[in-house]
């Protein structure tokens, strides 16, 4: 019997950025972790709108009144209020806003510095590699709450001093992953040929290098946003965070502690916020990984 | 071997010469030490005075040689809070951070190289689910929030465990779990994917076929294989518990160099936050070093080549 | 014929593996049997499930895999209803298996000493240096040079030639009553693999063992097989003693095999060697027509009007194609034109 063939049907050539969006709306994790961030996103945008109260005026006849599903709760504090007489919900709310700004803006930070040190790292090799190798070495050694605590504590807390801690802080993950993304992608082909034909070293990183390393670039941006936002939850949590009249999550668990016995919600809410938020952008962040792995792991 | 382990001295002792230098600009950068350390509401000549009693006047350079060559003699420096010696202050609190570092990372090991273990060994599977579970949860969860938590369940509500203090090893035990448990999915993971692959080699296929106990098809012949990343990666997580036990010594009132650092932060106490940076730093340095030498003599094809 | 009792014997061996929405059936209906002293060569490309057999008839096969016989016993005892703890004692001590890798098989982080040592404490009550002793006679016989160095040795430190001697020295160890080698000699240098056949050879005159040699290349079945078993697809499609087989292969499969190897004094440089055109196929469902159709050179109506049953053309000679067994009958011309058709 001859054989029969047949050609093989036509493919329009999809780009990678295409295929990734398209396998991350199929992925459940996607899905839930992407809509808590939202929400709790959008909670914090529209904090001013969603609530009549400040967070920080204290209203001390209003001390300790109780959330709407103990007995003497109303909706008028549906979260209670805390030792200073203040909205929890309210607090809650702003305590999003400065939890997310200092998330975002630390790892713009820590990206900036870890992405340009990783691809240094990785495109020219050699004593570069070495240099930085040897920072990341350095950085790794250093206990990082530690310093942070030691900088703030002696300098004075600020909200643009603590951004500026984290940042300088958070980007040996940045560098190790866009070193290794990058030393791949350098030494394929058309990076080579790239060089050949005499494009400018700018030129290859902008165009050949950067757009194939913004896959392992948002993956690692996920991870480390929930480690700036930990970080930043501890500090506050030790008292060197963020400092009143603002709000933060880790700030709101420090000033519950003494309530653990009587009051263990005024504890749980601010940190069942907190890690449903890390759980919201560990999820993002694994479906991101598993969408901007090669072809072979779907 | 010896050209290996030549090397990698050299560079630890590179790290901690340019950490000590770092530790140093920190503490003496960070903001005026003399204002810090007169305090709040202190007049220009209070603060001149301390700058000129402790020598911040003189270049920084100076004052970092000064610092070091008194550290390559043993002097760590003068607690001016405590009016102690430093190196005294440090032996009083090591060895309670040392206990609940190796106590953490032993809980950490103990959850997580068994549960990686069995979920290798059935994939997909309920217990596969759960220890992937686990893992995300660890990692969301601050250890901060998990100590309170724990506190609360085990220390308030059942009343099991003391909450404060350090006089008895129970003292160590929530504590110790609240610290090692963020490294528990780091392990775990490892450790699963680490079987995942060695289970499918030849030469586990030729113990079963020599008839050995799954037990020594598993773990001699499986885990001892799939342990060694883990080990460099278990040194790795004991340093970052060292430097991350600041928060669970002041939520439990350990007295270990965390809760020191703590205080004298809060002090300005110059001298301890860094000697204690240093000690840090270093014993970091040590642990990777020691990963990764544990690493080399673990697999015998480095050892003899 | 003797009358030698068979140290095993296997008929019907199934294995399936369950595949998402479907079943795979890369061992269909399997008859084996091995007397003693007797070498079986079982004979097939990568993918017929001659492997596959051989984990089967060891009880190693993946925990996915189900298996089917009507019979496998191995000395008289029953074994298809074998609990695994059974199959763990039978293991390493009366039936042993050498496998074709020797870079990989042996565990690097162990001395050879302490990997021949398991074993023997695994099986048997010894003391350590009674282990020691039985290990060195061992290393003796497969004729390993000095071999208390090389007790001491890790694998990476030995040949890979060294390593397979000492994968058999392993294999002997508890005195099994059968072996099995699935494609020993094909990661070894040509030279040093007539040696590892000649020493298997050597060791079965001695000791009696039965000996499954599985294998793809029909240059190893020449010197060292009693019978051959032929496997296509997961089925016998040829069975009879080596020289039957060798010198009348009566299956096109079998054919086909023959004509892909040089022969010595008659292949000419330059002439173009025969291969079997197409790949095996994937084994899902059950066979309703012929299994080699689409490669066979002869294939016509009634090979694919239901399944083939194996039948004896003579002598024990066994064969699963439907063309007459006296191969007057066969059109010399028809690999030409077969392989000129698919290229």
């Amino acid at each position: 019997m001859p054989p029969v063939t047949h050609a093989p049907p036509l493919q329009i050539a999809v780009s990678p950025t295409r295929v990734a969006v398209g396998r991350a709306l199929r992925h459940g994790s996607f899905w839930v972790g992407g809509l808590i961030i939202l929400v709790i996103l959008l909670a914090a945008i529209f904090a001013p709108w969603l609530t009549p109260y400040d967070p920080s005026i204290q209203d001390l006849g209003q001390r300790f009144v109780a959330p709407v599903w103990a007995e003497d709760g109303s909706w008028a504090h549906p979260l209670g209020t805390d030792g200073l007489g203040r909205d929890y919900l309210t607090r809650l709310l702003f305590g999003a806003r400065i939890s997310l700004m200092i998330g975002f803006l630390t790892i713009l930070i820590s990206g900036t510095i870890g992405t340009a040190m990783g691809v240094a790292a990785g495109y020219w090799g050699g004593w570069v590699d070495l240099v930085v190798n040897f920072i990341i070495t350095i950085r790794l050694t250093l206990p990082v709450v530690l310093v942070a605590l030691v900088v703030v504590a002696l300098i004075g807390s600020s909200l643009s001093l603590l951004v500026m801690v984290i940042g300088l802080l958070l980007w040996d993950r940045f560098a190790i992953v866009m070193r290794s993304a990058t030393q791949q992608l350098a030494s394929r082909e058309y990076i080579t040929s790239a060089r050949t034909i005499g494009s400018s070293t700018t030129r290859i990183l902008i165009r050949e290098i950067m757009p194939n390393i913004m896959g392992p670039l948002i993956v690692v941006a996920s991870i480390e946003l929930a480690h700036a936002i930990l970080l930043e939850a501890a500090l506050s949590f030790l008292g060197l965070g963020v400092q009143p009249p603002n709000v933060s999550w880790g700030l709101m668990v420090a000033e519950a502690k003494s309530q653990l016995l009587f009051r263990p919600w005024m504890i749980a809410v601010p940190g069942a916020a907190l890690v449903l938020l890390i759980f919201a952008i560990n999820l993002v962040g694994d479906a991101l990984r598993d969408v901007t792995t090669p072809e072979g792991k779907a | 071997m010896l050209f290996f382990i030549l090397k990698r001295l050299l560079v630890t002792f590179l790290v901690v010469a340019v950490t000590s230098v770092i530790a140093f600009l920190l503490v003496h950068m960070s903001g005026d030490p003399a204002a810090a350390m007169a305090g709040e509401g202190a007049s220009a000549s209070d603060i001149a005075a301390v700058r000129e009693l402790f020598g911040f006047d003189r270049p920084l350079i100076l004052q970092y040689l000064d610092w070091i060559g008194r550290l390559l003699q043993g002097d760590f420096g003068r607690s001016y809070y405590l009016r102690m010696d430093v190196v005294d202050v440090l032996a009083e609190h090591v060895p309670v951070t040392a206990t609940l570092g190796v106590l953490a990372l032993t809980f950490a090991l103990a959850l997580s190289i068994p549960l990686g273990v069995l979920a290798a060994l059935r994939p997909n599977t309920v217990i596969d689910r759960i220890s992937l579970w686990l893992a995300v949860a660890g990692q969301a969860l601050p250890s901060f929030l998990f100590a309170l938590g724990l506190m609360y369940l085990f220390g308030v509500y059942l009343r099991w465990l003391p909450i404060s203090g350090d006089s008895t090893w129970a003292h160590f035990i929530m504590p110790s779990v609240a610290l090692g448990y963020y490294a528990t999915p780091a392990i775990m993971r490892l450790t699963r994917s680490g079987m995942l692959d060695v289970m499918q080699a030849d030469h586990v296929r030729t113990a079963r076929a020599y008839g050995l106990t799954p037990w020594r098809v598993v773990v001699r012949h499986g885990l001892r294989h799939a342990i060694v990343p883990v080990v460099s990666l278990a040194a790795v997580q004991l340093g970052f518990m060292l430097g991350g036990s600041i928060v669970i010594e002041t939520i439990f009132s350990l007295k270990g160099i965390g809760h020191l650092a703590w205080e004298s932060i809060q002090r300005a106490d110059i001298e301890v936050i860094q000697a204690i940076l240093l000690l840090i730093a270093v014993a970091y340095a040590i642990l990777t070093l020691v990963a990764d030498l544990l690493n080399a003599a673990l697999d015998p094809r480095i050892r003899i080549s | 014929m003797s009358m030698t009792a068979p140290i095993l014997e296997v008929s019907g061996l199934k294995v399936e593996i369950p595949v998402r929405d479907t079943v795979l059936r890369p061992v269909r209906g399997i008859d084996i049997s091995v007397a003693k002293g007797e070498t079986v060569a079982i004979v097939g490309e990568s993918g017929c499930g001659k492997s596959l057999t051989a984990l089967a008839i060891m009880g190693l096969l993946p925990r996915q895999a189900r298996l089917t016989s009507d019979r496998i016993d191995l000395n008289g005892e029953s074994l298809s209803e074998a609990s695994p703890r059974r199959w763990r004692k039978l293991r390493g001590d009366r039936i042993a298996m050498i496998f074709q890798d020797p870079m990989t098989a042996l565990d690097p982080c162990y001395r050879i000493g302490d990997q021949m040592a398991e074993i023997l404490k695994q099986h048997r009550k010894v003391s350590r240096s009674a282990a020691r002793e039985r290990s060195l006679e061992l290393l003796r016989k497969v004729g390993i040079p000095s071999p208390e160095e090389r007790l001491n040795q890790y694998p990476h430190q030995l040949s890979g030639g060294l390593r397979q001697r000492v994968m058999i020295a392993m294999a002997l160890l508890c005195e099994p009553e059968l072996i099995i080698a699935d494609e020993p000699t094909t990661a070894l240098d040509v030279t040093i693999q007539a040696q590892i056949l000649r020493l298997l050879r050597d060791i079965q005159r001695e000791t009696g063992i039965g000996l499954i040699l599985i294998t793809h290349d029909l240059g190893v079945v020449a010197g060292m097989a009693d019978r051959i078993v032929v496997m296509y697809g997961g089925e016998v499609v040829e069975a009879g003693t080596c020289d039957e087989v060798l010198a009348r292969p009566l299956h096109p499969y079998t054919e086909g095999l023959m004509r892909s190897i040089p022969v010595p004094g008659e292949t000419r440089r330059g002439e173009t060697l025969g291969f079997i055109p197409g790949v095996v196929p994937r084994q899902t469902g059950d066979l309703t027509r012929c299994g080699f159709l689409e490669r066979c050179p002869y294939a016509h109506a009634s090979c694919a009007e239901g399944s083939i049953a194996l039948r004896d053309a003579g002598a024990g000679h066994l064969m699963r194609c439907v063309l007459p067994a006296a191969g007057s009958g066969r059109d010399p011309e028809a690999w030409t034109r077969h392989s000129e058709a698919s290229s």
